[in-house]
């Protein structure tokens, strides 16, 4: 499974870096999403998609693997 | 000649939509400001209705119509949009600038307030917390607005730009006019007040630069390689200075009264002092509760907007506690629940304006809630805290908060 962000859309609200720090981090130059593990292993994919659901833009989202 | 009041609605509203609220108004005996939004709701008022108060404005209630007069900056405009009134207001920046010009000192700003930028922050913030906390801890009360609220974020401002702690009680003063006065003689002559400091405070910083945010912004290069305009420079020490001072402070007033009144909170944050992450989602919580900014827009050209005519330069108010309860959005929006796991509250805006110091907010309350738990795991409301301490506006707060605890020997 891969989670892709859409920068147009992201603002830097960095939900997912609070809820998921190992997968989400943020630029130090526009303060946007960088996903630093676009491949998240299965044990993080509860924490992913909160991510997901929490980001206030819908600018997350995940790709591939079974759907839960 | 007055603003306040427009007995006659302008011509395109009808009287269905004109509902008579004065949002800088709180009734007496209404404890908390926030209900006199919430009772709009519970009168089943239109969801996007127009009143002629403080200059006439509309507002939107529907969590939908809340998000899309943040992101469509196309119709609604954060230029020259102050309610009441007040005319030429200045141009914030970026806040007060439409995109994509909005992005020139958006980018600027951005490095300074990243979550890694904040987080190297933590530890003077604590130390300061601490400090002001030991200062009273032992005492068994405290008046939560002057002793806490208002010296914490102020004194970080201050930090943050690298200017001189004896400056704190001036910037509390001008603040507080700056938030609660309707009246557009003192108005006028508190911008007047706020731009004289900010340009002795940007001289002094010309010349004696530091590592501080006043000097970054000085130092920053436009597309040709030039120094910003100087009043853009200003403008921009005015977003910072008044979008995170009093939000703030209004901010941790109504988390620490939630606690004060709920001991299953307290209990809730204190056994997860050693555990950031639930921590934090528990303070997302008090985030979504606990939003006071009421945030103005203004109508960019003649348009309709859900089947409701608006005028150019007719002004909106998005009131963010009002979509934070919208039940189609949340679960339960009444319930608190300190572990709700999905909680896309509105409370630092969405799109392109959304409050950039989000970061540093929850970090100074997060680093703030921490200490004081350490210090004084319990507190209440002191019996003589007044109803009467509550005021309404663009930031809903109290002007006092006396908290009791039991004092140590």
């Amino acid at each position: 499974m891969k989670v892709h962000v859409k920068l147009a859309v992201c603002q830097g609200h960095a939900r997912c870096e609070d809820l998921c720090p190992e997968v989400f981090s943020t630029d130090a130059i526009e303060g946007k999403c960088v996903i630093e593990q676009p491949e998240f292993p299965p044990k993080l994919e509860e924490k992913v998609r909160l991510a997901v659901r929490n980001c206030p833009e819908g600018a997350l989202r995940i790709s591939g693997g079974m759907t839960s | 000649m007055t603003l306040q009041f427009h007995p006659e609605p302008p011509d395109h509203v009808p009287a269905d939509l004109t509902v008579d609220f004065d949002f800088f108004h709180i009734p007496e005996g209404v404890a908390d400001p926030t209900e006199i939004w919430h009772d709009l709701v519970r009168r089943n008022v239109p969801r996007i209705f127009y009143t002629p108060r403080n200059g006439g404005h509309w507002v939107f209630l529907n969590y939908n119509d809340i998000a899309e007069g943040y992101r469509n900056h196309e119709t609604f405009s954060t230029h020259q949009a102050p309610i009441p009134p007040i005319a030429p207001f200045p141009v914030l920046q970026p806040n007060g600038v439409d995109p994509p010009e909005h992005n020139i000192f958006r980018l600027l700003l951005a490095p300074m307030f990243t979550p890694r930028a904040i987080r190297q922050l933590s530890e003077g913030l604590q130390h300061r917390a601490e400090g002001l906390i030991e200062g009273f801890a032992l005492r068994g009360e405290c008046d939560f607005i002057a002793d806490y609220a208002e010296k914490f974020p102020t004194g970080t401002f201050l930090d943050l730009f690298g200017l001189p702690e004896a400056q704190l009680p001036e910037f509390l003063r001008i603040a507080n006019v700056f938030f609660r006065s309707t009246d557009p003689v003192v108005r006028a002559a508190n911008l007047n007040e706020i731009f004289t400091i900010l340009e002795e405070l940007f001289r002094e910083k010309d010349r004696n630069p530091g590592n501080d945010m006043a000097s970054k912004i000085l130092a920053a290069k436009d597309a040709n390689g030039h120094r910003h305009a100087w009043h853009d420079i200003l403008n921009c020490g005015f977003l910072l200075f008044v979008a995170g001072l009093d939000t703030v402070t209004n901010t941790m007033a109504y988390v620490w009264r939630y606690l004060a009144t709920t001991p299953a909170a307290r209990a809730h944050f204190r056994e997860r002092l050693d555990d950031p992450a639930a921590f934090l989602l528990a303070i997302e919580e008090l985030m979504r509760i606990n939003a006071v900014s009421n945030i103005y827009r203004r109508v960019k050209h003649d348009c309709e907007f859900r089947g409701v005519r608006l005028k150019k330069n007719d002004r909106v108010v998005l009131p963010n506690t009002v979509a934070n309860r919208d039940a189609k959005v949340f679960e339960r929006p009444g319930d608190i629940d300190l572990d709700r796991k999905i909680n896309n509250h509105l409370t630092f805006g969405v799109g392109p304006h959304r409050c950039i110091g989000s970061h540093l907010a929850k970090r100074e309350i997060m680093i703030s809630l921490l200490e004081w738990l350490r210090h004084i795991p319990d507190f209440e409301l002191a019996p003589e805290q007044e109803a009467s301490a509550a005021f309404g506006g663009p930031v809903m707060g109290f002007e006092s908060l006396k908290l009791v605890w039991p004092a140590k020997r």
